[in-house]
């Protein structure tokens, strides 16, 4: 089996992490109930400084962002755009970035919550910068 | 929550080849969605999303609980070693984690030992994992 | 030995993985077919690159990336390994203590063998790579061993690939032996590191040619034909170990031992992965 698209860096889900997924969104709509918070500018700026530090979050390394400040980034991952139409429910995206193995189990990147390369504060940070796009 | 959990039960005796969500899956995807100090239940038990080594290390800061949890954590190192899955950046919180005890600096202590026990723990969990999934990866 | 235990751990996965995975070459030494192996991952290459030609897979990511192409082939002109081939010519031939020299230890002298390594040695039950039999021949010849990642085995074995350029590599797996290390190496390969969580297939095969920041990762076919390598961010030459050393440092794991069971392991696999393609170490890196 041939878990690569041709292009890009995604790979399909196994059918068991389809169902598993799909449990997981059914647990997401019962849960989240929370509406999008306001985001307070010191957070904001914080998220940004993780999303470009090398030695933290680094994001800028494969994603890119449409950031005058984010230059040069690589492309591994997709660009993070429309971010709030994509995720509408923060809570999704803040799953995606603490464990992205759990959607996609070959993914290239890092479990940065699970592994405790960011704190949460910091993932909190970085979901704030991320919806500003 | 509760309902929510009840209609993933009664969803995964529908599907029969779905594996149920282990305690450790629910963890994590209570913890990524929410982060620390939220509570949940799983199997009718409440839990909160705290890690053990963040509750040890929030125990009162004295000497006695600094020492038994740079040991835990020590030895929690030697079995990520033991499979081969030790992370880089272990040994140097150890290592801080004994200074900071040392030198009386309980509470640093033990944060920095609780943080190099929890990568331990996730090395010896990433072995584990690993062999379960590497598979996924090669191309056929 | 801990690789009979992930083999038997392999086999009681079977059952679980039959379910995603198609009948193909597997996870247990039953079921691992390495020619397959080979061939499945030069098709992934050849699907993904149409335009490139398999022999070109030797200039690793120069193969793929035209932009950098340019900028390598001028410092090829000049090559940076130039004084460490002539130096390992030197050592190469220059007789122990005891009057006898690698040439003695050698098939053909040492000459023009690169692409017989690793090798499956079954009396001593394990996976010799070239360096590690530069090694055996010094401590056989009454010589202390050389240091594993860089200076004189780097050059010794810079030479040895020089006279071998252009030979086809010919990786044996000639028993059951051999085939537990080639699937170790495989599942080695495959399988996620560090704190940052990546396998060697994250970037060479998968994120192959893909930018991470301003680095494109090389890919994984043809990833071994020109080591050792003179890598300008080290200034000098340097052996694959030292380099696996590097990448699983990179990915914050505890790196595995140079020449030790595991990596030894890993390159049997990644070298029988280059099969048919040539020779043409030393090379030069960013």
């Amino acid at each position: 089996m041939l878990i690569f698209h041709e292009e890009k860096n995604e790979e399909k889900p196994m059918r068991k992490n389809i169902i598993k997924h799909a449990l997981l969104g059914l647990v997401l709509i019962g849960a989240s109930s929370m509406t999008l918070a306001d985001y307070s500018a010191d957070q904001i700026a914080k998220g940004k400084a993780l999303y470009l530090n090398k030695k933290a979050g680094n994001c800028i390394a494969c994603h890119m962002i449409p950031d005058a400040d984010a230059k040069l980034p690589g492309n591994q991952g997709p660009p993070l755009l429309a971010m709030k139409a994509r995720f509408p429910d923060p809570k999704v995206l803040r799953m995606q970035i603490w464990d992205p193995t759990v959607k996609n189990p070959t993914t290239i990147m890092p479990p940065f919550g699970k592994h405790w390369i960011l704190s949460e504060d910091d993932i909190d940070a970085i979901v704030a910068y991320l919806y500003q796009y | 929550m509760n309902k929510t959990i009840s209609l993933v039960a009664a969803l995964m005796m529908v599907s029969g080849s779905v594996a149920a969500q282990t305690f450790d899956e629910a963890f994590n995807a209570q913890r990524g969605m929410n982060g620390k100090g939220h509570s949940f239940t799983f199997e009718g038990k409440s839990y909160t999303t705290d890690h053990p080594e963040e509750v040890a290390a929030a125990a009162p800061a004295n000497a006695a609980n600094a020492k038994q949890l740079l040991a835990d954590a020590k030895a929690q190192y030697a079995k990520a070693l033991e499979v081969d899955f030790g992370w880089t950046l272990t040994k140097g919180l150890l290592s801080s984690a004994n200074k900071a005890l040392d030198a009386g600096e309980f509470r640093k202590s033990m944060e920095l030992s609780a943080r190099a026990q929890y990568h331990s723990r996730m090395g010896v969990a990433q072995y584990h994992q690993s062999q379960q999934e590497w598979l996924m990866a090669v191309p056929n | 030995m801990k690789i009979i235990k992930s083999l038997l751990a392999g086999a009681s996965l079977a059952l679980v993985a039959s379910i995603t995975q198609a009948a193909t070459s597997g996870n247990t030494l039953a079921s691992v077919d390495p020619e397959a192996d080979r061939l499945a991952l030069q098709s992934f290459f050849q699907k993904r690159f149409p335009q490139v030609p398999v022999d070109d897979y030797v200039n690793g990511i120069y193969a793929l990336d035209a932009g950098s192409r340019e900028q390598w082939e001028e410092i090829e002109e000049f090559p940076p390994y130039e004084f460490d081939v002539e130096e390992g010519e030197v050592l190469f031939n220059t007789p122990f203590a005891n009057g006898k020299s690698y040439a003695d230890c050698f098939a053909n002298e040492g000459v023009g063998i690169r692409q017989n390594f690793p090798r499956w040695d079954e009396s001593q039950g394990k996976v010799v790579t070239l360096e590690s039999a530069i090694n055996q021949c010094r401590e056989a010849n009454g010589e202390k061993k050389l240091g594993w990642k860089k200076g004189k085995i780097a050059q010794i074995s810079a030479y040895m690939a020089y006279t071998s350029r252009d030979n086809v590599f010919d990786v044996q797996i000639p028993n059951d032996g051999a085939k537990a290390a080639y699937l170790d190496g495989k599942q080695s390969f495959y399988t996620r590191r560090g704190q940052l969580n990546m396998s060697c297939a994250n970037c060479h095969v998968a994120g192959s040619n893909v930018l991470i920041r301003a680095d494109l990762p090389g890919p994984a076919l043809g990833h071994v034909t020109h080591f050792p390598v003179f890598r300008s961010k080290w200034g000098n030459l340097g052996t694959l170990h030292r380099r696996y050393a590097g990448c699983q440092s990179n990915v914050r794991g505890v790196s595995q031992k140079a020449q030790g069971e595991k990596l030894s392991n890993l390159e049997f696999f990644q070298t029988y992965m280059s099969n048919g393609l040539v020779v043409n170490g030393p090379g030069a890196r960013k």
